[in-house]
């Protein structure tokens, strides 16, 4: 230490050119910025690693508050997501003939609110919104969707309100016909993901098909949101 | 030793199936559990194939359906986000030697125009058909309502 400190007394000494002091002012400045500026890069970078690192999901940085869809639930009673307020949501967009993803989907679902301890349990909500009104109407998924967990509620709503809910949160569907069967016998391509809001309505995370096999991280993500 | 085989019969038709009539070995397969009010589901299992020559799954029936289909499923981006799709196949090919994996969010079993709805702990007859020839399989198979793991 003592080494450092005499090693500069030299340039300290006040025999410096008024030119070697302006230089050194410079090196001084730059040296400051750049310090300033890997300080403010790393804390924005373990911000997001933080955002990153602590949730299974994908998190949308910065989070959007959540569009307020407004659709039908299973009884026919008009739904928005706003009334879930004080909840964790947990949603995912389906149909009732889809005979391999949302099944799936809803089993895995149905898992994860299994795993939940009882007092996190009634703060959460799951709600499967259907992207097929023609077939889905609130008494096909009434029976539909609760049969994966009694506490789940299906919704369903016209085309302009469905539409406007899948746009809202970038999921997408489009109905696949196939002529040689008939018209009530199609099939819907869709975007596989649930999303995951804040009890403050906030829409944070976004879970692919895959992700939620593993009932064990969802159910700390949601611990983390109902802690927040 | 009888009483162990009868106790190993038993025990095999869950585990694993060794074909006599198929050069297959079949495990967890199973089928999901889904409600009176719909029409469809899926059935899946890891099939091996334990001959030199490659195989291919062509068809399956069974009393509770009126059609089975060999299907894939497609990922496909579309506007930059995933779209999870089906698509009927004339057949899976399991090479020689390696297994084919029907699972949930893959390829799997399409089963249409349920006739009957089973409940998780009942189990449900698949006729399993491959190609070359007709080679049929018979499996009796599981019904669960998550994915057994």
């Amino acid at each position: 230490m003592s080494e450092t400190i005499s090693d500069h007394q030299p340039d300290t000494k006040p025999i410096v050119s008024s030119a070697g002091t302006n230089r050194r002012l410079i090196i001084t400045a730059v040296a400051l910025s750049l310090a300033l500026l890997v300080s403010f890069l790393f804390t924005r970078y373990s911000a997001y690693r933080t955002v990153q690192e602590n949730f299974y999901g994908q998190a949308l940085v910065p989070a959007k508050e959540a569009f307020d869809f407004h659709l039908m639930d299973q009884n026919g009673k008009p739904f928005r997501l706003s009334q879930l307020r004080g909840k964790a949501v947990l949603f995912c967009f389906g149909f009732t003939h889809c005979p391999n993803v949302c099944p799936t989907t809803l089993s895995d679902l149905a898992k994860v609110n299994r795993l939940l301890p009882e007092k996190d349990r009634q703060r959460v909500q799951i709600l499967f919104v259907s992207v097929d009104p023609g077939r889905d109407q609130p008494d096909v998924i009434k029976k539909y969707v609760p049969y994966f967990d009694e506490s789940f509620i299906g919704l369903t709503g016209t085309e302009a309100q469905i539409a406007d809910a899948a746009k809202a949160y970038g999921a997408f569907y489009e109905i696949v016909r196939d002529s040689s069967q008939g018209p009530d016998n199609y099939s819907v391509n869709h975007s596989a993901f649930t999303y995951l809001i804040t009890p403050s309505g906030t829409w944070k995370l976004i879970y692919n098909f895959d992700q939620l096999g593993d009932a064990k991280r969802m159910v700390h993500d949601i611990e983390q949101v109902l802690g927040e | 030793m009888r009483i162990l085989f009868l106790l190993l019969s038993l025990y095999l038709p869950i585990e694993a199936v060794l074909s006599q009539s198929v050069p297959v070995k079949i495990e967890r397969a199973w089928i999901q559990a889904v409600p009176p009010v719909s029409d469809a589901t899926a059935a899946y299992m890891k099939i091996t194939n334990l001959s030199s020559k490659p195989l291919k799954l062509t068809d399956a029936s069974s009393p509770i359906a009126t059609r089975i289909e060999p299907m894939i499923t497609t990922r496909k981006e579309q506007a930059g986000k995933e779209v999870v799709g089906m698509q009927s196949v004339s057949e899976l090919i399991i090479p020689a030697g390696n297994s084919l994996e029907l699972k949930p969010g893959g390829d799997h079993l399409m089963v249409m125009g349920l006739l009957a709805h089973p409940n998780e702990g009942d189990s449900v007859k698949l006729t399993v058909r491959f190609a070359p020839g007709d080679q049929k399989l018979d499996l009796e198979i599981p019904v669960f309502k998550e994915e057994p793991k």
